[in-house]
């Protein structure tokens, strides 16, 4: 099993990675698009894949991935296995500030609840930050990639005074509680 | 496309948890302990789903209700609506408030004609209560409406049409939380409509404004779905379910719509594979339902190439009835009352 680091190359000048990680290939696409149209003082790459482990033979030229954001749609069960497997691929160094959930559908009205409360126990236990985003309108895409880069640039150490960690602990995502948690 | 699973024992990632009814939970294991810091359980009844249910019991419904009522309840199908108490609303003012129906109809439906031509006023509401539904004492008595009416041009001898139905109903109610609510409010939290949707806002408003209650959309999510098709394969000893039918919609493009019809053995024999051997038979858990749905769908997989689980669950039937995500029902025998313990 090849865990993805965080820490094992060196950052570039000015240049900020991010992985989109998620089984929506046309949300993920134009979420990619909306994030590179927004950002015009950093170069910021988009990379994309289905699920982890990312392959072995391009891991050289790859570069260091400042953020992972995994992107969940609440209409499909298998986006939320997907992304339970995904998340074992990742070295526990992500966990420190550089993870983050993304999830869409979730105002559909039949979906049901104990989806969203699951991911909601994920994030909580790994401390990750949960974003609620919407996918059918340019707006909300926009708004989405907005919310993505301003983590991004805080993670990828463009932010001065400002480290992922620090801005992880303030915005990860906690149980609300009313949140029924007694087994 | 029609194809049946092998009764095969489905993969399952989960260890078995020594019976503990951790459901939603446990199966959302990463290895990683979920660490409940300084959390309060509390109240939100919408994010507590149920991790087990009873076996519905067959009670002969045809000894507690009349058959003609039956035979009402199962014919159309119904769009089911979600509605909060009602106030100061007594089964003894039935007739009073068919009145009150009627003219409220007549009197909408005349707002802003001037003059009246070949308009259909003549509008008759029942209402009627439908004995033997309920399973507890605390379940209110089911209310049975009807709205009749006569083409304007009908002639003397001409019977009035049926041309809206619908029924409030409580089967089996939480009992904790029925006797929490005050006095001067029943509940009868399942509305059921079939005809014209003029008409079932019409009946709606007048509800509201009456009985000061709200109504909202009840959709069916596709756990509550997989509840039905498990439930109802249950009962396949008890009463041949003939088919079991599931549709899927996969978000492709085109949007691709499965229809997944298994036969009712194979249903059967795979509903039996999954069951826990220390459940005692009249209770389901949710990882059963869950390891049956795992099955259908990777026995589909093996076929066909193509993961269920990335689409959505729309529709359930079998020869009981069919529930619809939208919030539609159908029920052909009464057999099962399982159903409607949708509170």
């Amino acid at each position: 099993m090849s865990l993805l680091r965080p820490f094992s190359k060196l950052p570039e000048l000015n240049m900020a990675n991010v992985l989109l990680v998620g089984n929506d290939d046309t949300f993920q696409h134009v979420l990619a698009d909306a994030i590179v149209k927004q950002e015009n003082n950093v170069n910021v790459n988009v990379r994309l894949a289905r699920t982890l482990p990312l392959p072995a033979e391009n891991e050289d030229s790859r570069p260091r991935i400042d953020l992972v954001v995994l992107i969940v749609n609440l209409r499909s069960e298998l986006s939320l296995s997907s992304t339970e497997t995904s998340l074992k691929h990742l070295d526990t160094g992500f966990f420190l500030g550089k993870v983050c959930f993304l999830v869409t559908g979730a105002r559909c009205t039949s979906v049901p609840h104990e989806r969203l409360a699951s991911l909601r126990k994920i994030a909580v236990s790994l401390h990750c930050p949960l974003l609620f985003t919407e996918d059918q309108t340019a707006k909300g895409i926009s708004a989405a990639a907005g919310r993505v880069l301003n983590i991004l640039r805080v993670s990828a150490g463009l932010v001065p005074l400002a480290t992922g960690l620090g801005l992880s602990t303030l915005i990860r995502c906690s149980l609300p509680p009313d949140l029924d948690c007694q087994d | 496309m029609a194809c049946s699973p092998p009764p095969a024992t489905p993969r399952s990632g989960r260890a078995p948890g020594g019976g503990k009814s951790y459901a939603g939970r446990s199966r959302r294991s990463l290895g990683v302990e979920l660490t409940n810091i300084g959390i309060t359980p509390g109240q939100l009844t919408g994010l507590r789903a149920p991790t087990s249910r009873g076996f519905p019991k067959s009670r002969n419904i045809t000894e507690h209700v009349d058959p003609e009522q039956i035979a009402l309840l199962v014919k159309n199908e119904w769009k089911l609506s979600y509605v909060t108490p009602l106030y100061q609303f007594r089964h003894v003012q039935l007739k009073s408030y068919s009145k009150q129906l009627s003219a409220f109809i007549v009197s909408e439906k005349q707002q802003g004609i001037a003059v009246e031509i070949g308009l259909e006023t003549n509008f008759k509401v029942v209402f009627s209560v439908v004995l033997g539904l309920a399973e507890t004492e605390d379940d209110a008595e089911t209310v049975f409406i009807q709205i009749h009416s006569k083409p304007p041009f009908a002639g003397d001898g001409d019977v009035p049409k049926i041309i809206w139905s619908g029924w409030l109903t409580c089967v089996g109610g939480n009992p904790d939380y029925l006797r929490s609510l005050p006095s001067g409010f029943v509940c009868l939290p399942l509305f059921c409509a079939s005809g014209s949707e003029s008409l079932t806002s019409l009946v709606k408003l007048w509800f509201e404004r009456t009985f000061d209650c709200s109504f909202g959309t009840l959709n069916l999510n596709s756990t509550y779905l997989q509840w039905l098709a498990s439930m109802w394969t249950g009962c396949h000893h008890v009463s041949s379910i003939r088919y079991l039918k599931l549709v899927w919609n996969l978000p492709a493009q085109p949007p691709l719509d499965i229809s997944y019809t298994v036969h009712p053995q194979d249903a059967w024999d795979l509903w039996n594979s999954v069951r826990e051997q220390d459940s005692t038979g009249d209770t389901i858990g949710i990882n059963e339902v869950e390891r049956f749905m795992k099955g259908l769908e990777s026995h589909f997989f093996r076929h066909f190439r193509i993961y269920l689980s990335a689409g959505m669950l729309t529709k359930v039937s079998t020869a009981f009835g069919s529930a619809h995500c939208d919030g539609k029902i159908k029920v052909c025998t009464l057999l099962q009352p399982g159903i409607f313990n949708i509170s």
